[in-house]
C-alpha cells in the first residue's frame, strides 16, 4: 500500500489497456494526419466555370481572358445558353458560369452600364464564395480599366487618373490567417477537440473499467478484490496518482500537436511556451477529471467513446470559429460552457494564432479552473460513492 | 426445426433485447432526434447577422460618420465599438471581441474633394474564415455603394441631372450574382443537411456494435455469436435498419417537408439512397464488431472510422481540392456517397443515371456481411480446434440445438 506501487499499479493498468492506448496515442497520431488532410490545399483554385458569350466583341474576350487568368477561376466550356450551362453544373462538370450579353461593348461605350451575370454553385458555399470572389476581382479590374481610360481620354492625366479611378480606395486586409487558407482554419480548432475528446475517452474507459461491476460475495471474488488497487487504495490517492499520469502523457501529446503537427503544416505560434502550459493545465486538468466524471457515470465502458464521438460535431460547431457565437441560441451556448472545448478552443485560438495576451485570457483561465475544480470534486464524490458500493457486498 | 427458430421469434427476441437496454432505446428512438435539434438550432438564424466590428475614425468628418454608416446598416455588420486610437482597438481585434477593424485616415473628406483618393483599410479576421469572409463581403458592398452614390451625384453635375448616365459613368460595369441551388444563401440548411447524415452515420454503426455487444454480456451469450449463419445474422439486423430508415424519413420530412427547405428531387429516390446507406452502415458496423469481436475495441474502430467523416463529405470543402489520398478515405465512408446522392436529388433534382455509380457503391458495402460470416466461421472453427475442452463444445452444441 505504498505510493510507489500504487504508481506501478496506475501505470500498468493505462499501459496494458489496449482500446485506452490504440485512443491516446495510435489515435492521436493518426487524426493528426487523417483530419488535415482533406484541406493540404489550404484554398479552393482554379475552380471551373462555363462562359456565354453573346457580344463576341475583342472586349468581351479581354474579360474573359482576365477572369481566366485569376487564380480562383478555369474558364473550361464555352456554351450558348443559360440552360446548356446550369446542365453542365447539375453533371459536375463545372461549378459556374459567366454571362456576357449582346451589346456589351457597344453599352460600355454609349456609357449605359451593361450588366453582367455571375452563377455559381451555392450547394457548396466555399466553391460559390470563390468563383464569385474571381469573377468580381476581374470586372472590378476590368472598371477600373475602362474609367481610367475615359478620365485619359476626357484629357486627365494618366498617373492621377489610375490613382482617382475610386473616390475612396478600400484596402481589405485578411488579418491572422492572411492566405485565407483552410487548413490554418480547420487544424488549430479542431487539434485541441482532438486532444480533448482522446483523453475524455482514455479516462472514461480507465474508470468505467474498473468500476462498472460489482463484485459479488463469494471466494473466487476475494482474490478479484485483492487484485483491484482501485478498491483498497483511498480515492484521493488513485484520483491524484492517475491524473499525474495522464497529464505527463498529455503535456507530451500537446506539444506533438501545438509543436511538431503545427510547424510541419506551417500553422502559425504566437504564444510562449510558459503562456501555452498556463492555459494548457487548467484545459488538460479540466478535461481529465470531467472523463473520470463520465466514466463513473455510465454502466459500460464502451459508452464512453459512443457519447465522445456523438457529442464531437455539437461541440466543434458551437465553439464560436465557425458559426458566430453572437448567432448561437443562449441555452446552447449556456450549456456549451460547462465543456472544457468551447472556452479552451478560444483560448489557444486567442493565443497561438491571434497573438493574444496570456493576461487577457484571464477568463478563460479562470472559467478552465473552475471546470476543474467543479469536475474534480464530482469524480471524488462518485468515485467513493462507487467504492463503497463495489465493496459493501462483502 | 423447432419452432423456436421461426422467423418472428428471432425478431421478438431481437426487440425483448432492444426494450430491455435503455441505451439501446436511446440511440434508437430518442437521441438521433436530439442531436438533429441541437444541430439545428445552432444553425437556426440561417443567415449570420450583426457581426461585430470596430471603427477608428481618425477624421470624423460627415463623409466619415456617413461611411461609418454605412457598414453599420450592412445587415452582417454591426458597429460595436468606437476606438479613438488604433492601439486600443487592437487589443478588442485580437481578443476577438470584434471580427473587423475599420481605420478611416486623417482627413478622408478633405482628400476625397481633392480628389486624391484616401485609403480606408479594414482588418478582418480571417482565422474565422466563414466570419471574416461575412465580414468582406459586406464590407466590400457597402463601401461600393457609397462610393457609387458619391460618385453618381459628382457625375450629376457633368452630366447636367442624367441619372441613368450619372450611374453609367460611377459604374461603367454592372453585375448581378445569382446563387444556384441554395438561392437564399442559407448556411443552416448547408451545413445542416450534411452534418446530419455525419452523426446518422455514427448512431447507425455504433448502436449495431452496441446491439451486437448485448449479446456478449451474458455469461454464455458470447457463443451465441458464433452459433449464428446469414439467416440469423439478418433477422437480427432487420429491426435497426428498419428503425433507422425510419429516421432519415423523419428527417426527411421534418425539414424538406414541415420546415419547407428547397426540395428538388424525386422522394423515391432520396429514400432509397436512405436505405441502401442505412444497410451499408449496418454492414460495416457488422464486420467492425466481428473483427475485433470486443464491443470496447469496436467502438474504438467506430470512432478512428466515422468520427472525422464530416471533414470528408466535400462539402464545406471541395473534393476537387483534395489529394488522392483523402479521395481514397472519402471513398471508404458510406455518408460521402450518400451525401452526393442527397445533394443531386435535394438541390439538382437529377435523374438516377447521374447518381447511379454512388448508388451502386452503397449496395458494394454490403459485401462486409460475407466477411464478417467469413469472420465468424473463422472463429468457430479455430475455437473448435484449439480447445478440447467440453464446456466449450457443449456452449456450442447448446447454441447449434437452439439453432
Amino acid at each position: 500500500m505504498t505510493w510507489t506501487k500504487l504508481f506501478k499499479s496506475e501505470l500498468n493498468a493505462i499501459l496494458t489497456n489496449i482500446p485506452l492506448m490504440v485512443t491516446v496515442f495510435a489515435g492521436v497520431i493518426f487524426y493528426s494526419f487523417l483530419y488535415p488532410l482533406p484541406y493540404s490545399q489550404q484554398t479552393p483554385q482554379q475552380q471551373k466555370i462555363a462562359v456565354i458569350n453573346l457580344d463576341q466583341s475583342q472586349l468581351s474576350r479581354t474579360l474573359e481572358r482576365m477572369v481566366d487568368a485569376t487564380p480562383q477561376i478555369k474558364i473550361t466550356e464555352q456554351v450558348r445558353n443559360i440552360n446548356a450551362a446550369k446542365f453542365l453544373v447539375i453533371r459536375g462538370e463545372i461549378q459556374g458560369f459567366l454571362l456576357i450579353p449582346h451589346n456589351f461593348y457597344r453599352d460600355l461605350l454609349l456609357e449605359k452600364s451593361p450588366h453582367l451575370t455571375l452563377t455559381g454553385n451555392a450547394s457548396y458555399f466555399l466553391v460559390y464564395g470563390t468563383i464569385i470572389e474571381g469573377l468580381a476581382r476581374s470586372i472590378g479590374t476590368l472598371s477600373a480599366q475602362v474609367k481610367v481610360t475615359r478620365m485619359v481620354v476626357k484629357g486627365d492625366n494618366i498617373v492621377l487618373a489610375a490613382s482617382q479611378y475610386a473616390p475612396i480606395k478600400l484596402n481589405m486586409k485578411p488579418t491572422f490567417n492572411a492566405s485565407v487558407g483552410y487548413l490554418n482554419y480547420v487544424v488549430p480548432a479542431v487539434f485541441v477537440l482532438i486532444l480533448h475528446q482522446t483523453l475524455l475517452i482514455a479516462m472514461g474507459l480507465l474508470t468505467a473499467g474498473q468500476f462498472e461491476n460489482k463484485i459479488k460475495n463469494s471466494p473466487e471474488n476475494e482474490k478479484v478484490l485483492k487484485n483491484s488497487y482501485w478498491l483498497q487504495y483511498p480515492v484521493w490517492k488513485i484520483v491524484l496518482v492517475r491524473t499525474l499520469l495522464m497529464l505527463a502523457i498529455y503535456l507530451f501529446l500537446s506539444f506533438y500537436y501545438f509543436g511538431y503537427s503545427f510547424e510541419s503544416y506551417g500553422i502559425s505560434r504566437l504564444a510562449t511556451i510558459p503562456d501555452l502550459l498556463s492555459l494548457m493545465f487548467p484545459f488538460l486538468l479540466s478535461v481529465i477529471f470531467l472523463g473520470m466524471t463520465l466514466g463513473l457515470l455510465i454502466p459500460r465502458k464502451e459508452l464512453v467513446t459512443l457519447i465522445v464521438i456523438l457529442s464531437s460535431l455539437p461541440l466543434v460547431f458551437s465553439a464560436g470559429f465557425i458559426w458566430p457565437t453572437s448567432n448561437i441560441p443562449l441555452a446552447i451556448n449556456v450549456v456549451a460552457q460547462f465543456f472544457p472545448s468551447t472556452s479552451a478552443i478560444t483560448g489557444f485560438l486567442r493565443l497561438n494564432q491571434m497573438g493574444d495576451s496570456i493576461e487577457s485570457l484571464v477568463h478563460i483561465r479562470q472559467q478552465l479552473w473552475l471546470l476543474t475544480i467543479l469536475y474534480a470534486m464530482l469524480t471524488m464524490l462518485l468515485m467513493s460513492n462507487k467504492q463503497q458500493k463495489v465493496t459493501a457486498v462483502k | 426445426m423447432k419452432p423456436a427458430s421461426t422467423f418472428s421469434f428471432d425478431l421478438n427476441k431481437e426487440w425483448q433485447l432492444i426494450s430491455q437496454d435503455a441505451w439501446l432505446k436511446a440511440l434508437l428512438f430518442w437521441l438521433p432526434i436530439a442531436l438533429a435539434f441541437i444541430l439545428w438550432a445552432i444553425f437556426s438564424v440561417g443567415i449570420a447577422r450583426n457581426l461585430a466590428i470596430g471603427v477608428v475614425d481618425l477624421d470624423n468628418s460627415v463623409m466619415s460618420r456617413g461611411l461609418t454608416r454605412h457598414y453599420d446598416a450592412s445587415p452582417s455588420l454591426l458597429v460595436t465599438k468606437h476606438f479613438s486610437s488604433v492601439k486600443q482597438a487592437k487589443i478588442a481585434f485580437r481578443n476577438g471581441s470584434i471580427y473587423g477593424l475599420v481605420i478611416i485616415p486623417f482627413e478622408l473628406e478633405k482628400n476625397t474633394v481633392l480628389g486624391k483618393s484616401p485609403q480606408v483599410t479594414v482588418f478582418y479576421n480571417s482565422q474565422y474564415i466563414l466570419i471574416g469572409k461575412l465580414i468582406n463581403a459586406a464590407v466590400v458592398q457597402a463601401h461600393g455603394t457609397y462610393i457609387a452614390k458619391i460618385e453618381t451625384f459628382k457625375y450629376l453635375v457633368n452630366t447636367h441631372g442624367q441619372v441613368d448616365q450619372a450611374i453609367g459613368e460611377a459604374l461603367p460595369i454592372s453585375s448581378q450574382v445569382t446563387p444556384l441551388f441554395n438561392s437564399n444563401n442559407h448556411y443552416g440548411q448547408f451545413l445542416v443537411s450534411a452534418a446530419i447524415p455525419a452523426v446518422w452515420q455514427i448512431l447507425i454503426i455504433a448502436t449495431v456494435v452496441l446491439a451486437f455487444g448485448a449479446y456478449q454480456r451474458g455469461s454464455t451469450r458470447g457463443n451465441e455469436l458464433l452459433a449464428m449463419n446469414g439467416r440469423n445474422m439478418l433477422v437480427k439486423l432487420i429491426p435497426y435498419v428498419v428503425i433507422f430508415w425510419l429516421q432519415g424519413m423523419l428527417f426527411n420530412s421534418v425539414f424538406y417537408g414541415v420546415m419547407n427547405w428547397p426540395m428538388h428531387g424525386s422522394w423515391l429516390l432520396l429514400v432509397f439512397a436512405q436505405l441502401l446507406f442505412v444497410i451499408a452502415c449496418v454492414s460495416v458496423a457488422t464486420l467492425f464488431f466481428f473483427i475485433t469481436f470486443d464491443v470496447t475495441r469496436a467502438m474504438s474502430l467506430v470512432a478512428g472510422f466515422a468520427a472525422p467523416a464530416f471533414a470528408f463529405m466535400g462539402v464545406t470543402f471541395p473534393t476537387s481540392d483534395m489529394p488522392w489520398l483523402a479521395h481514397f478515405w472519402r471513398n471508404l465512408l458510406p455518408s460521402s456517397h450518400y451525401i452526393e446522392i442527397q445533394v443531386q436529388q435535394v438541390n439538382y433534382g437529377v435523374a438516377l443515371v447521374y447518381s447511379s455509380g454512388h448508388y451502386l457503391v452503397l449496395i458494394v458495402f454490403m459485401s462486409c456481411f460475407y466477411f464478417s460470416i467469413l469472420l465468424i466461421n473463422k472463429r468457430k472453427s479455430a475455437l473448435l480446434r484449439q480447445s478440447k475442452n467440453t464446456d466449450a463444445l457443449t456452449a456450442i452444441g447448446v447454441n447449434n440445438d437452439m439453432d
